[in-house]
This record gives structure tokens, sequence and C-alpha cells, in this order.
């Protein structure tokens, strides 16, 4: 007669053959990315706050110095307007992690004027109302989704109107603001860690590539940033090497200098 | 004065001609109307139905505090076909990516991949039929390859979205 136990350890050990057949199938530990017969997709962009989610698990960030509400001027040439956007959610993703009710709440009607300033205000204003009330309610969860919306909003609706280059600048304005913010904590309390999150060789590229293919925005902005992505790449791209603390300050010389640019007149 | 009736005859197989094609193009256009309601799912399914799928695999995360993000990819592979995006990933975050397809009796799967070409995703991902899953807690910041794949459908080309989410 067999024991209950030995019954037991049987069933449990084809509970977990069968678990595990049900579950994924076993994958190649090894693949030649090179050799890759598919096309790659283009990279997405994270957002801000995923960034700012790994810094803060670094160690406390006191969020409310990078926190920035001023308004800005208004700008009439719409590659500027997009990059200006990009800069302001990434802006409104700060003031969630300060949590600034009253600057979320500016940031979103700011983007709203932003969105319309370029065509595309009707898409944003369900997205700049929810963000408003979920700043009320300090329900910063819903603060943070609502300004995901409203990016994606944003670029759904400019693909859509074949402006997919104004979309991208939306993106680069937000990659540069962040950027910033991320250089501007990692300098002050320096750790590898922290300097590691600026290792993102492929990001940059994409975005050195999708400016290249934008000869028709000849604004200055525009020049500085390529120019300066091109400053940036070799400081980033370090392979298996770590990222030293002189990297991030020049890093954020760079993005401080551009976000400068993207939010003052020429 | 006489009347043509060779014009007249010719009017009136005109409007007999007419009519019939009239008729023709209703009955035409109810049955075409008929086969695409019939037909609906299939023929206007789209990447958009598939992105439902993989954001219903994704809603038990949302419970354990994962952002997930409103952006995509997605696609149409046929059986056996894979495609490979790029990621940045970022060390410290912790990552799920979810397959979605709204062909019901396709099988999907995803898996992740570093820069090298290692196998990076944890042993917990998994496939069940037309959704799968695969989570990522990256030992480094840099980018990373999700390789999608329909390994059977009874479709000639299978929708599919990617969508994922990070804590």
């Amino acid at each position: 007669m067999i024991p209950l136990t030995r019954y037991l350890k049987l069933g449990v050990g084809v509970f977990c053959a069968l678990a595990l057949c049900a579950g994924a199938a076993q994958a190649p530990q090894h693949i030649n990315i090179k050799q890759l017969s598919t096309r790659v997709e283009d990279v997405v962009v994270p957002l801000p706050n995923e960034i700012f989610g790994a810094l803060n698990k670094l160690g406390t960030v006191n969020w409310k110095q990078h926190v920035r509400s001023d308004k800005g001027p208004n700008f009439t040439e719409r590659p500027r307007i997009a990059l200006l956007l990009g800069t302001v959610i990434a802006d409104g993703f700060i003031a969630v992690q300060a949590e600034d009710a009253d600057t979320v709440k500016d940031i979103g009607q700011r983007v709203l004027a932003l969105a319309k300033g370029i065509g595309v205000g009707n898409s944003i204003t369900p997205h700049a109302k929810a963000i408003v009330e979920a700043a009320d309610k300090r329900n910063w969860e819903n603060v943070r989704r609502e300004l995901d919306r409203t990016q994606n909003s944003v670029q759904q609706a400019m693909n859509e109107v074949h402006d997919e280059k104004l979309s991208q600048l939306v993106s680069l304005g937000g990659w540069l603001r962040g950027t910033e913010v991320l250089t501007s904590v990692v300098k002050e309390h320096f750790s590898s860690d922290g300097a590691e999150l600026l290792h993102q060789p492929d990001l940059l590229s994409y975005f050195q590539t999708r400016l290249q293919a934008m000869p028709e925005f000849n604004l200055p902005i525009i020049r500085q940033i390529q120019d300066a992505l091109v400053e940036v790449k070799p400081l980033i791209d370090v392979g298996d090497r770590r990222i030293p603390p002189e990297s991030v300050k020049k890093v954020n010389e760079i993005t401080t200098r551009l976000g400068h640019g993207i939010v003052t007149r020429d | 004065m006489k009347s043509q009736p060779g014009l007249a005859m010719a009017s009136s197989q005109e409007t007999s001609t007419s009519m019939k094609s009239c008729a023709k193009l209703v009955f035409q256009t109810s049955a075409l109307l008929l086969v695409l309601v019939a037909f609906q799912p299939v023929i206007f399914a789209s990447v958009d139905d598939a992105q439902a799928f993989a954001l219903q695999a994704a809603e038990p995360y949302v419970k354990q505090g994962f952002q997930v993000r409103e952006d995509y990819w997605g696609g149409d592979l046929g059986s056996g076909e894979k495609k490979a995006v790029r990621q940045q990933l970022f060390k410290g975050n912790e990552y799920w990516f979810w397959l979605g397809t709204e062909v019901d009796k396709a099988k999907v799967s995803v898996h992740v991949y570093d820069s090298d070409g290692k196998l990076a995703e944890e042993p917990d991902g998994w496939e069940k039929g037309h959704f799968a899953g695969a989570h990522v807690i990256p030992k480094a910041t840099g980018s990373y390859f999700i390789i999608v794949s329909v390994e059977e459908s009874p479709e000639d080309r299978t929708h599919w979205a990617l969508v994922y989410g990070f804590r």
C-alpha cells in the first residue's frame, strides 16, 4: 500500500509537470540578434516616469526642486510647439512625483493650450479635464495614466494627419526633459546604478535618425539638438563600462542648455 | 405627328434595363451587406482588437501595481512567423510584456532577449492560447529585444498586439 504522503508527493509532481506544460514553451537560451530574419521594429520611447520610477528605487529624490510651472512663451512654429508639448508633459510627470496638485492642474491646462496650437486640442480635452480632476483628488496613479494617455492621444492624432515628425518631436521633448532631470538627480548624489540609467544609445540613435529626416524643420533649436546629440552619444554609449560622474555632469549641462532653448523664444 | 415607336421602344427598353440594373444593384448591395454582417468579426478585425486582448491579459497585473503603457506595437503575422521589437529597459524597474490576438484558436508566444541575444526573462512567463506574457527584471539598463511569434493559427494572417507594463 502506498502511503498518503507518497500520493501527495506524486500529485504535486504531476501538478508541477502539468503547470510547466501549460506555461511557456521552452525558448532558446540564446539567439543571434544580428541574424534575426525578421525586421526589427523601432523603439518605443519610454515615458519619463519609467526612468523616474527606477531613479526612486535608488534613494529618496527631492522631486519638488525639479518642479517647473512657468508657462513659457507661445510659439507659432509647430515643431517648436511639439517639442515644448513633450517637455510640458514630462514636467507633469515630475509634478506627480512631487505630488504638487496645483502645478499638475496648471500643466493640464498648458498641455491643452499647446495641443490646440498644433490642431489636436479636441483629442486632449477629456484628458486635460481628467488630469485636473485626479489632481484635485490627489489620485496620482490616475494623473500618471492620464498624462500617458494625453501623450498617446496627441501622437495618434498627429499620426492620423500624417504629422509623424511632429509626433516624434513630442517624444524627443519629453526624453530631453527626462534626461535633464535624471542627470541633475544623479549629479547631486552620484551612484553607478543611477548613472547606468543613462545607458540609452539605441534611443539616442533613433532620435538622431528621426531628426536627420526633418530637413524641412529648419529651426535653430532643431539644429542645436542635432549637434547636442552628437556630443552626448559617446558619453552614454560606453558598452559594458560604467558611466563616470564627469559624463553625467556633461550630459546635464547639455540637456539643461537644450531645455532652456526649448522653453525660450529665439 | 406620328409617334416614333422605335424610339419609344428603345426608351421603354432603356427604362426596363435601368430598372433591372437598379434591382440587380440593390440585390447585390444587400447580398454584400449580408456577407459583411455575417463575416464582420473576421473582415473588420484589426490590430485594435488584438490590443484589447493584450490589455485583457495585462488586467490582473494592474492590481499588482504595474503601470500599463498606452503605447503598443502591433501588426499581423503568418503561422510560424516572428517579429522582433526593440525596447529600452531600465535596471531597477520590473516589466511584463503581454501579447494578444483576437484569433481565439491561434497560439502565440513572447520572449525577451538582451542586446547580446541572451534570454533575459524570468521563468514565470506563460502562453495560454491567444495570450502570452513575459516577465523581465533587467540586470542592466539598455536595449532588449522582444520576440513575438504566431506559433499556430487557422488564419493566413493573424493580428497581434504587444503591450507592456512596469513598476
